[in-house]
């Protein structure tokens, strides 16, 4: 209490300030949507769909600058889905585990290193898309759908005996987990990029030259830590669930 | 408690603010798994397999042609060891056969001096002989004369 207090009366304070939960909205019909959310991802995914285009526009046997760059990136995201998944299943799931990776690496990054503050809203700010709770229950959801699809398509109904797999008594916790796998992935994401934001922020608000430094730094190294966080538990996930033996759980 | 609003959805906003943003952000997110699909994971990775491919077929021929050519230089160095014993063989029994003639000629040729030397001998020897008959013959009537001259100053009888 007395911190927030506090942290107000920094609020004063010409250099910068602190925003938190405070909201662009925009009005859809009734609908209401983060404006800054959506202002920020379609920086993002501009971003991604240029820099693919402009790697595959003109493909080469030897690669090159931006097409060797998008290589390294697509055989990183390909060995994350081989290893998590399988040789045998990987393929179909390497657009989605890798655009979940692509679209978290980038948003976070982008929170980190471009500064959107300069830009005025008139309400709220323009921050990293994964540090608003809407975005990461959107992909943690996806990806609870994307392994009941992979289960389900590759069982059939059968996929339910994963829930009673090395012994019937772990059904319970099964369940649960089908619960806890998108709040655990939505809320690390969340918490992790928000956190990071703040920290910088009220640093930025103490301190402002230098000494935010190494935090950014550390900021950077959690980024892309938790991109490949959600996207390794996801992949994981969706392979746990076309396993044919029930084992072997993953939590961070 | 005023500060605390920002963690609560109360008054249009906050932390834990779950809107209509969800669903979009999720659509949002599926179109461009698709877009990046298409322009993306597809032709690179299509890219990537074919470099494999390429790649594991050009080794797989160079490896053959380096078989082959390792068969051709085996195949090579046996036959150039065939030719080098062939060419030894050759060489010994053109020295043999060189050794036979000349030792061969050598003989014949001492024969041929020998006959030679014997030829002379005899023909010396005959010569001998015939100087020797008439070197008495000589003798004879040289005696005879000397016996005439001698005896030509007594009256014979």
């Amino acid at each position: 209490m007395e911190t927030l207090i506090s942290l107000n009366v920094f609020n004063a304070f010409p250099l910068a300030e602190l925003e938190v939960g405070k909201q662009f909205y925009w009005e859809l019909g009734s609908l209401k949507l983060h404006g800054q959310v959506f202002l920020t991802s379609w920086f993002v995914i501009g971003l991604l769909v240029v820099v693919s285009v402009l790697a595959t526009r003109n493909i080469q046997r030897i690669p090159s600058g931006i097409q060797n760059l998008m290589e390294y990136a697509l055989e990183f995201i390909r060995d994350l889905a081989k290893n998590q998944i399988g040789e045998k299943e990987y393929r179909p799931w390497v657009p989605f585990v890798g655009t979940l990776f692509l679209f978290i690496f980038v948003s976070n990054w982008s929170g980190a290193l471009i500064p959107w503050k300069l830009i005025k809203l008139p309400n709220g700010e323009l921050t990293a898309p994964t540090s608003d709770i809407n975005t990461t229950v959107a992909l943690a959801l996806l990806t609870s759908l994307a392994y009941f699809y992979a289960g389900f398509s590759k069982k059939g109904l059968g996929y339910f005996g994963n829930y009673v797999q090395p012994v019937p008594f772990m059904l319970p916790f099964k369940i649960i987990e089908d619960f806890t796998k998108p709040l655990s992935l939505s809320f690390r994401l969340f918490g992790n990029i928000l956190a990071d934001e703040l920290v910088v922020g009220v640093l930025v608000l103490l301190v402002p030259l230098f000494v935010p430094l190494p935090v950014m730094a550390l900021g950077l190294f959690t980024s892309a830590i938790q991109a490949l966080i959600f996207a390794t538990l996801a992949a994981a996930y969706i392979g746990e669930a076309m396993e044919d033996h029930g084992e072997g759980h993953e939590e961070h | 408690m005023m500060y605390w609003t920002f963690l609560l959805a109360e008054e249009g906003g906050g932390l834990f603010d779950l809107d209509a943003t969800l669903p979009l952000m999720a659509l949002q997110f599926m179109v461009l798994v698709a877009v990046l699909n298409a322009t993306f994971y597809k032709p690179l990775g299509k890219a990537l397999d074919d470099r494999d491919t390429y790649i594991r077929t050009n080794q797989s021929e160079a490896k053959e042609r380096l078989m082959k050519a390792e068969a051709l230089a085996a195949q090579y160095e046996q036959e150039a060891a065939n030719v080098r014993r062939q060419s030894l063989a050759i060489i010994a029994a053109a020295e043999a056969d060189a050794q036979k003639i000349a030792s061969q000629k050598i003989a014949e040729a001492q024969q041929e001096a020998q006959v030679q030397r014997e030829q002379a001998q005899k023909a010396l020897d005959l010569e001998k002989q015939e100087a020797m008959r008439s070197l008495e013959q000589q003798v004879e009537s040289l005696s005879r004369q000397i016996l005439d001259k001698l005896l030509a100053g007594v009256p014979i009888g």
